[in-house]
């Protein structure tokens, strides 16, 4: 043997530091009896990168408010916390989740904060197909608790349900109610379309709409679902019927997508009348307030059971907004993101001090099964979990008005819709199919809150019923 | 063995005789087969949105321009791949990424000429605040795209598999690098950074409808606009590459690399221009796509995918291919989206995307150097 | 010679240390490590020696791995979950008997590959890349669109409907990281015995002189044919142990970014030598889980970004510095001992890899 001994050694000793670079991540931090892991899941990449800092402040501001937290700067919420205790036991933040909207991705970051990093219970996710991922997940692991964040879909806590996911506000067809009714009696509309994305929260936004608009007598003739990388709207909208053989549009094209689709239809027909359309969230509420919503000002509009500006005038939401504002700066605390990231960390003190800390099946018998957020009207202000611990949930349907800068537009609370429960009185459930391309049906039928819709006007309730 | 050859060309045939009956049985059906819906939206295989071209000619005719306008967007973005890769036999995997680029440098252009543009009408905006960013979008790509070849590709070239690899990985810096420092302008209250949506806005006077005095048909002007600029790009390519000394080097290059340089031309200065070029158009194409949809993350990916197909189909590095591809993939993704049968309520617009790249599979199948590539 | 023998016994040695540390794995690693890291590195690590088999012994570079992986979990994961209240909400739910549906899965990939393999057996180089790629993209469309077998929302349940010499791999980790790493010791035996057999020397013939070995009357085609149905055959374990692993599946595991992840793993390996694989995909793992977990959510520093900006100019690095790899720079490593200690070699030295330099 010629060859010097140094010439195996290099090769060993490179594998002697990937071993140790290898342990070293691998050796794991003990856990302290004294603390409760949790962790914060939202998207950071994808059309809802913006959610990072809006979510992660929502959650630290409840912590701040109720559980003696602090944020390390305010500015930038992402930063992180310091102190805070529940249930007798300090608060620690392991992480905040990293997630593009996709569920795989979701999955990944779910396990790395719940596993790798040991968190007990995690906020969120924060759009639907995530929620659907991530509550697979959570039936297989029943010792972990999981609030959601502000994700849309409908399975998570109807098909699927698993007893240790709790959903402290609506889904997409909840933030829905009302919107059909308003359309059909305040322009009357009486057959209409609709377009959206090709997945899941569109669909169950899309539910919402077709229960009620077809409930009161409406018709969809036409649903349209856009593939992803398309790349061009036109042919799509030319699939809808023109503007001359029906009503109206119900519009559910989001993220990056709902502006070309606009300057398609303008494109196909001309300019837009803002009469003739309506839609979900995606017409305001994430980054379209810029887009699209200059466009259609006049629009009646979905929402996520709250507003963003301008919002309900009584002694709970004013309180809220007082409370909420308080810890950051430059959030806007009535955003439908930061509003459901609260209630959800609010949800988990107050299941944390019942508890006395612990966490598991004791947290998931302990978490609140009524909570009392800031735009809760119905029931003295009080938001009730069904037997699914799905949210019961007040709903302000919206239209789009224009606001005092120029070129800049606000939206105002049309209607108050009282007490809107996942099933609509039946029309879901977790024995039917999830909503999907063609589901539900469009059908007549009387909704709980059909013809209850109260007025809304400047942001006090009155006693009117929509007309 | 030879036989056993022969029996796998009779085999060979059948697929032939298959997708050319595929083709015929999908043109007829849209000009006699498909049947307008009834009226309450039940309907069999032959059911449409609105029937045949024969049942309802302007229809058809509008299917036709919107899968030609779009083609003139997918021919600029395309040719620009398809011209490196024409000469140079560098596949660029990160056009894509040169196009999200191209595409926030356009708007952030347009939103410093128009003060606080978001939402912002589109009459509002005159034709040189949208040439002016398209230029300097296109010149600051093209030379991004140059220092990248002189960087990283002039080297080793003729590796054409390591060159695209060197090419992936500039994909995905860039891209990463875009979404975190774009956009930069953007109205209070709204995130900043992240690779969040913008538009950039047409030139008003595009905004409109025009008679095209056909079976009473108006059309948009921004989609013909786009259609005009996709054939001009191409006209300029054309006459650039047949016409001018320059060009005929580049067409010499293509054709013999090693006796172009022998007779003393410089292959290195035109490997330069080209890979300016065709940089350049993908940021072109940003600001032509960045009007008529929006630049956001993601984008990057659908375009270098959407320009692979349309070289693919139509054949790397011929100008004509490009075209042509462009075409095939426009007119298939408009009329799939317009004429797959629907019953009821269920359409089947969600499927027209798998189509197109059923057809790029299917020219494959027959012909794996493109419609007008040659042998590779 | 020496230094070649003693190279071929250094990899010995190493292989075997390599082995002995993955049996103890489960007692020397966190669970964690055992589950998130060392599976799913094996699990890759499949996925891209179907890569690299095509790569190193065919010549071909197939983007279209991820995609058939994909094709495979899909398929098994419509064919074994059922209906049952409160379960799945996604896919056919045909709940058929998990072994039949293993084997049906594997076989249905199989036979979809060689469809792919067929028609891309006359393209070469990188239109062979291209080709492939959109094979992948397909697939991801298909899957995507038609929402009867899944749709853009997960499908779940594929995990706890597996065959009965599986077992229960939900609780059970170490069960499935033995699986996982059987599975991974017999794809590499198996290519390591293919590439032996007459089939795998008359392929790498054609890997280098396509022409030539035409002309000697071999089906040229119809080799690259087969060699793409092994390469699925691969990939299809490595998508049934993802989909086991995974617990759902959904469209963009076979995205656009998760085949150039594939991509870059195998090039990080090295696209000559088959161990490259496993190489690949710890060191990958390794650097996005430390960058995960150091740049969580401010971006790098100074010059912002994620993950992917640093795996980005890793990838670039390797590409330009060693366009063979981690496997390629341990090749060139011996090589320079070679010249070093013994006389000059006759054999070309070094340059340009075959696979990556020609088309």
């Amino acid at each position: 043997m010629k060859v010097g001994k140094w010439k195996l050694l290099l090769p060993l000793a490179l594998l002697a530091v990937g071993a140790t670079i290898g342990t070293s991540g691998a050796l794991a931090t003990p856990a302290q009896a004294n603390e409760v892991r949790f962790a914060i899941m939202t998207d950071c990449k994808g059309a809802f990168a913006f959610g990072y800092e809006v979510d992660t402040a929502g959650t630290i501001a409840a912590l701040s408010q109720y559980a003696g937290a602090k944020p390390k700067n305010k500015k930038k919420p992402s930063a992180g916390m310091t102190g805070g205790s529940a249930g007798g036991k300090r608060l620690n933040l392991v992480g905040i989740g990293c997630g593009d909207e996709t569920p795989a991705l979701a999955l990944k970051e779910t396990r790395r904060l719940m596993v790798q990093l040991r968190a007990d219970i995690m906020l969120g996710p924060l759009s639907g197909d995530e929620a659907v991922s991530i509550a697979q997940w959570a039936r297989q692991n029943p010792a972990k608790t999981v609030i959601i964040g502000t994700a849309g879909s409908q399975d998570p806590t109807m098909q699927i349900a698993p007893k240790n996911l709790f959903r402290y506000h609506g889904d997409g067809a909840q933030w829905n109610a009302g919107l059909g009714e308003i359309v059909y009696k305040r322009l009357g509309w009486r057959t209409a379309a609709l377009i959206g994305d090709d997945y899941s929260f569109p669909w169950t936004s899309a539910a919402g709409i077709i229960a009620d608009f077809c409930g009161i007598g409406g018709r969809i003739t036409k649903r349209v679902w856009t593939p992803p990388a398309g790349g061009d709207y036109a042919p799509f909208i030319r699939q809808l019927p023109r503007p001359n053989q029906v009503d109206g549009y119900f519009w559910l094209v989001g993220g990056a997508n709902t502006s070309a689709a606009l300057t398609a239809f303008e494109q196909a027909y001309g300019p837009l009348n803002a009469r003739q359309h309506s839609g979900n969230l995606f017409l305001y509420f994430l980054g379209a307030n810029t887009t699209v919503a200059p466009r259609l000002v006049g629009a009646y509009m979905g929402g996520f059971g709250t507003f963003q500006t301008g919002g309900l005038k009584n002694a709970q939401a004013r309180n809220y907004v007082r409370n909420a504002s308080r810890w950051f700066t430059g959030q806007n605390v009535n955003d439908g993101f930061f509003y459901n990231y609260w209630n959800a960390a609010w949800a988990m003190v107050q299941g944390l001090n019942k508890s006395k800390g612990a966490v598991g099946p004791a947290l998931q018998r302990a978490l609140p099964r009524s909570l009392k957020p800031g735009f809760q009207v119905a029931n003295k202000g009080v938001l009730r979990l069904d037997s699914r611990r799905q949210a019961i949930q007040d709903q302000y349907p919206l239209q789009i008005t224009r606001a005092s800068g120029e070129g800049t537009v606000s939206t105002s609370i049309v209607g108050y819709v009282p007490n809107v429960d996942q099933t609509f009185g039946g029309y879901f459930g977790p024995n039917k199919p999830a909503p999907g391309r063609n589901y539900p049906p469009c059908v007549k039928r009387k909704l709980p809150w059909q013809g209850k819709i109260k007025v809304v006007k400047n942001g006090v309730i009155t006693n009117q019923v929509i007309k | 063995m030879a036989e056993r050859i022969r029996a796998w060309g009779v085999v060979g045939t059948v697929p032939r005789a298959l997708a050319a009956g595929l083709v015929v049985f999908a043109i007829l059906y849209v000009l006699v087969i498909a049947d307008p819906p009834d009226e309450f939206g039940g309907g069999n295989w032959r059911t449409t949105n609105t029937g045949s071209a024969l049942d309802d000619p302007s229809t058809f005719l509008t299917t036709v321009l919107d899968g030609l306008t779009f083609a003139g967007l997918l021919f600029i973005v395309a040719s620009g791949f398809s011209l490196i890769f024409g000469l140079m036999r560098v596949v660029n995997m990160a056009h894509g990424a040169f196009y999200l680029l191209g595409g926030y440098i356009a708007y952030e252009i347009q939103q410093r000429m128009t003060g606080s543009g978001f939402g912002l009408n589109p009459t509002e905006v005159n034709t040189l605040e949208w040439v002016v960013p398209w230029l300097v979008a296109m010149v600051c790509i093209g030379v991004f795209g140059l220092a990248v070849q002189q960087l990283l590709l002039r080297w080793n070239q003729g590796q054409d598999l390591r060159q695209a690899l060197i090419t992936i990985a500039v994909s995905v810096i860039v891209a990463d690098q875009v979404i975190a420092h774009f956009p930069r302008t953007v109205p209070a209250g709204t995130q900043q950074f992240g690779g969040n949506a913008v538009s950039i806005s047409w030139p008003g006077w595009t905004n409109r409808l025009v008679d095209l005095h056909v079976g009473g048909v108006t059309y948009s002007l921004s989609r013909l606009v786009m259609l005009a600029l996709g054939a001009a790009v191409g006209l300029a390519l054309f006459l650039w590459l047949h016409k001018t000394k320059t060009g005929m080097v580049i067409r010499a290059g293509v054709d013999d690399r090693q006796m172009t340089a022998a007779i003393g031309i410089n292959i290195q200065t035109t490997f330069a221009l080209a890979f300016l070029v065709g940089s350049a158009l993908a940021a072109f194409g940003a600001t032509v796509g960045g009007s008529q949809a929006s630049i956001a993350q993601g984008r990057d990916g659908e375009w270098l995918l959407f320009s692979l197909v349309v070289v693919i189909i139509g054949g790397m590095g011929s100008l004509a291919g490009a075209a042509v591809g462009s075409v095939l993939y426009g007119l298939v993704f408009a009329f799939a989206v317009a004429y797959l049968p629907t019953t009821g309520n269920e359409c089947c617009t969600q499927y027209s995307v798998v189509l197109t790249f059923a057809l790029m599979a299917l020219v494959l199948a027959f012909r794996p150097q493109g419609l007008f590539g040659r042998a590779a | 010679m020496t230094v070649d023998r003693t190279k071929l016994a250094t990899e010995r040695v190493i292989g075997v240390a390599a082995l002995v540390v993955a049996v103890l794995a489960p007692t020397l690693f966190s669970a964690f490590w055992l589950n998130s890291i060392l599976t799913q590195a094996l699990i890759l690590g499949i996925g891209a020696a179907s890569l690299i088999f095509l790569s190193a012994y065919g010549g071909m570079i197939s983007l279209a791995q991820t995609g058939l992986m994909g094709i495979a979990g899909y398929a098994l994961a419509n064919m074994v979950t059922q209906r049952v209240p409160g379960g799945e909400t996604k896919g056919l739910l045909l709940g058929w008997d998990p072994t039949v549906g293993l084997v049906a899965a594997i076989l249905l990939t199989v036979g979809i590959g060689l469809v792919f393999g067929a028609v891309a057996s006359r393209s070469y180089g990188i239109y062979f890349l291209m080709l492939t790629l959109t094979y992948t993209v397909i697939a991801f469309l298909f899957v995507g669109s038609v929402t009867l077998i899944g749709g853009f929302s997960p499908v779940a349940g594929v995990d706890t409907y597996t065959p009965g010499f599986i077992g229960d791999i939900v609780t059970d980790r170490e069960r499935l990281y033995y699986i996982t790493l059987i599975t991974a010791v017999f794809v590499y035996l198996l290519v390591r015995y293919l590439v032996r057999t007459p089939f795998g020397v008359s392929l790498q013939g054609i890997r280098d002189e396509p022409v030539r070995m035409a002309s000697l009357g071999y089906n040229v085609a119809l080799h690259r044919t087969i060699a793409f149905g092994i390469g699925a055959f691969i990939a299809a374990l490595a998508g049934v142990l993802s989909a086991w692993w995974f617990g759902q599946l959904s469209p963009t595991t076979m995205g656009l970014d998760a085949t150039i992840q594939m991509l870059v793993i195998a090039v990080i390996g090295g696209l000559r030598r088959i161990e490259g694989a496993w190489l690949g995909a710890i060191a990958f793992l390794m650097i996005n889980n430390e960058i995960t977990n150091r740049i969580p959510s401010s971006g790098l520093p100074v010059i912002g970004g994620t993950f992917n900006t640093v795996i980005g100019f890793i990838f670039l690095a390797i590409v330009i510095v060693s366009p063979d790899g981690l496997m390629g720079l341990w090749d060139r490593m011996w090589d320079a001992l070679r010249r070093r200690g013994g006389p000059p070699h006759a054999e070309p030295e070094g340059g340009e890899p075959a696979a990556v330099a020609s088309s």
